[in-house]
């Protein structure tokens, strides 16, 4: 078939992630199988969940990153959750006691380094509140269902967390105004 | 703030005269005006007006003339206004922010053939001219709590020079990126679109918008014309509605679920599309030829088509079939530039594909069924009911299960999509500087091709776009278009296979 070449040459710079992903999918699948069968047979606590978590992050952090609202204030957010998330499982299935008094620290400085991203540049990242909204409504959720069971010394980093998360709620609403509302009705619609 | 200028603008306004640089000190206070973006949207956007400037001088239109071929009222107030405006996906778009995957996404491409040689300065202005009549555009993706949507972004939308395979997926993560683009290429002007934000005769209205503008910019006097969107009117709401929640409920939903399809033998690129290919045809002796057989040229292309895809399996029993993207505008009128198709599925059994005659009253007979209103209304109201039923399910949980759904399902109900995206309509000013129109879908995975067909300035151009490097199927089609005294022009790609 005799063809006229009308397009240029391509570039091959597309595919590189999917390629990447295509490699790493079966070594890291392997390593999540696995840690939980070495976990078993060795015995101990339960560290192969960890692993698992870890893993999942490493994959959603590296190799198979958001498509959809891959922003500054979003990755900060995951992060976040991830390493809460890790933190917690320590404590519950390697050493415990500490997490309730850790976590609401390492909380607090997540909603001062979303706070400083989102407020130093609010007329772009007004498009981006939603999931600072949802990390500030988080952090007041936790600090409410802490300070419910936590009893004795160390709330303070309860009390404080959720002060704070009130507070960057009070600001979002003064600073957006209507934007806020809009910001609402945007990401909650039904249809 | 001292916006930046283009070096060789800078020299170009000290050579002027002094009457000559006031003006352009005019010019450019009234672009401060209708234009209040960042710091660096701001300096691109002026210095698209500079370089269009600079081009002017070099093919010496005069300074006036320059200006009011640029005047500042074609940018509106798009640049001047804060983002407030969003969109909820249309019923048709729900699906593809679900079916995205690293370097798979439903992107689809409409190109324009020019005369000449295309002229990036003149475009690049063209696009920031024509872009506020389209507000549905300029939009990037974003999540709900249950849905996605889409969130007006406002910036300097880029044009860019080609140099990626067709339909490549889009960076729509980022804040304020493009849905589409912009690119060109000797004397091709492409829109590649992101299936969310509108389907072929959107994307058709956006794409002529544009090479109106481009060509009004070159020079070129095209007359108001009802086939050509005005870019500097005020878009109508209509234009940006979902059409389809004022399509009447049909009294029976049919589901969209079938069993797999026969697909073509040849292995699966890793690129996709591996190889374009354009089958450029008199539209007139299309048409005549179809007359002859006493079909559409639809059903006719399309019983071709059967033909080829049974020369381009091994399978020798099973049914092949072929998704029919339908307009339903065509049934429910309407202005909108967002996605307003459903599609059918035309099936024909390998035992009776023998030749073209002997199928054409077959797919004829299916067409005229499957593709009427009725049909199309209890397939919509299919889509209505899950679109309700998933209504209040948070993003976060339907997301992975209508990703697993679409994985699993995919395209294998189909082995190959005929889109007839029909005669492009445009005024005959504009019609003298078009050689020709073409589209390319890059919304399949698993089967093996997808074509289009676009008829403009008689020329009607069918579109293979190939996920496998077996040639059987487009050397089969162009041995029958030959064998029916049809001349065809094949153009296309090399190979993007690595």
């Amino acid at each position: 078939m005799k063809i006229d070449i009308t397009y240029p040459p391509a570039e091959k710079s597309g595919q590189w992630r999917r390629s990447m992903l295509a490699a790493v999918k079966w070594p890291m699948l392997a390593a999540a199988a696995i840690c939980p069968i070495v976990n078993y047979f060795v015995g101990g606590k339960a560290w192969s969940v960890i692993v698992l978590v870890g893993l999942f992050a490493a994959w959603r952090f590296i190799f198979s990153i958001d498509l959809v609202e891959y922003n500054r204030i979003s990755q900060i957010i995951k992060i976040l959750t991830f390493a809460c998330i890790i933190l917690g499982l320590v404590d519950i299935l390697l050493v415990p006691g500490w997490a309730l008094f850790v976590v609401p620290i390492v909380c607090t400085v997540g909603l001062g380094v979303a706070a400083l991203l989102f407020f130093s540049d609010l007329e772009k990242q007004e498009h981006n509140a939603f999931p600072f909204l949802l990390l500030i409504f988080y952090a007041i959720a936790g600090s409410v269902v802490g300070l419910h069971y936590k009893h004795g010394d160390g709330r303070w980093t309860l009390m404080l967390m959720g002060a704070v998360a009130a507070g960057l709620l009070v600001l979002c609403i003064v600073i957006m105004g209507s934007g806020f509302f809009r910001e609402l009705r945007r990401r909650f619609h039904l249809r | 703030m001292k916006i930046t200028t283009v070096a060789e603008f800078e020299e170009y306004v000290i050579r002027l005269e002094p009457e000559e640089r006031e003006k352009l000190e005019a010019f450019f206070s009234e672009f401060n005006l209708h234009c209040s973006m960042s710091f660096v949207e701001k300096t691109a956007l002026r210095q698209d007006f500079e370089r269009a400037l600079l081009y002017y001088a070099k093919t010496g239109v005069s300074l006036d003339d320059a200006l009011e071929l640029l005047a500042m009222r074609n940018l509106g107030g798009f640049y001047a206004r804060p983002p407030l405006l969003w969109f909820p996906l249309d019923d048709a778009a729900k699906i593809y922010p679900f079916s995205m995957e690293h370097g798979k996404m439903a992107v689809f491409r409409l190109s324009t053939y020019l005369k000449k040689d295309v002229v990036p300065e003149l475009l690049q202005m063209a696009l920031d001219f024509t872009i506020k009549r389209f507000p549905s555009f300029a939009t990037t993706l974003k999540k709900g709590f249950f849905w996605h949507y889409l969130d007006t972004t406002k910036r300097r939308f880029s044009v860019e020079e080609e140099h990626l395979p067709p339909c490549m997926p889009l960076h729509v993560g980022r804040s304020g990126s493009q849905s589409f683009r912009v690119i060109y290429w000797k004397n091709r002007i492409s829109v590649e679109c992101f299936h969310v934000l509108t389907d072929g005769t959107g994307g058709l209205e956006f794409l002529k918008a544009l090479t109106a503008e481009y060509l009004r910019l070159c020079g070129v006097q095209i007359p108001e014309s009802e086939y050509i969107a005005d870019v500097n009117k005020t878009p109508d709401t209509e234009e940006m509605e979902n059409a389809f929640a004022r399509v009447p409920h049909a009294a029976e939903a049919s589901g969209f679920a079938g069993k797999p399809a026969v697909q073509m033998s040849g292995k699966l690129s890793k690129c996709k599309p591996c190889r374009v290919f354009h089958f450029r045809l008199d539209a007139t002796a299309l048409a005549e030829a179809a007359r002859r057989h006493g079909a559409t040229v639809t059903a006719y292309v399309m019983a071709m088509m059967f033909v080829a895809e049974k020369a381009a399996t091994d399978a020798v029993k099973g049914e092949a079939v072929f998704q029919v993207p339908v307009n339903m505008r065509k049934f429910y009128p309407s202005k909108t530039v967002r996605n307003f198709a459903l599609y059918c599925g035309i099936r024909m059994p390998f035992k009776d594909t023998t030749d073209v005659d002997a199928i054409l009253p077959a797919i004829d007979a299916q067409l005229k069924e499957k593709a009427s209103k009725e049909a199309m209304s209890s397939m919509l109201t299919a889509a209505e009911r899950l679109v309700n039923s998933l209504a209040i399910v948070p993003l976060v949980i339907k997301f992975p299960v209508a990703h697993m759904v679409y994985g699993f399902l995919g395209d294998r109900m189909f082995s190959n999509i005929m889109s007839n995206l029909g005669v492009v309509k445009m005024p005959k000013e504009m019609e003298e500087h078009i050689e020709s129109m073409d589209a390319v879908l890059g919304t399949v995975s698993i089967s093996r091709a997808a074509c289009t067909m676009v008829s403009a300035c008689n020329v009607a151009t069918l579109t293979i776009a190939k996920l496998t490097m077996d040639p059987t199927f487009e050397e089969k089609m162009l041995e029958l278009f030959q064998k029916e005294g049809l001349e065809v022009k094949v153009e296309g790609s090399e190979i993007y296979e690595d």
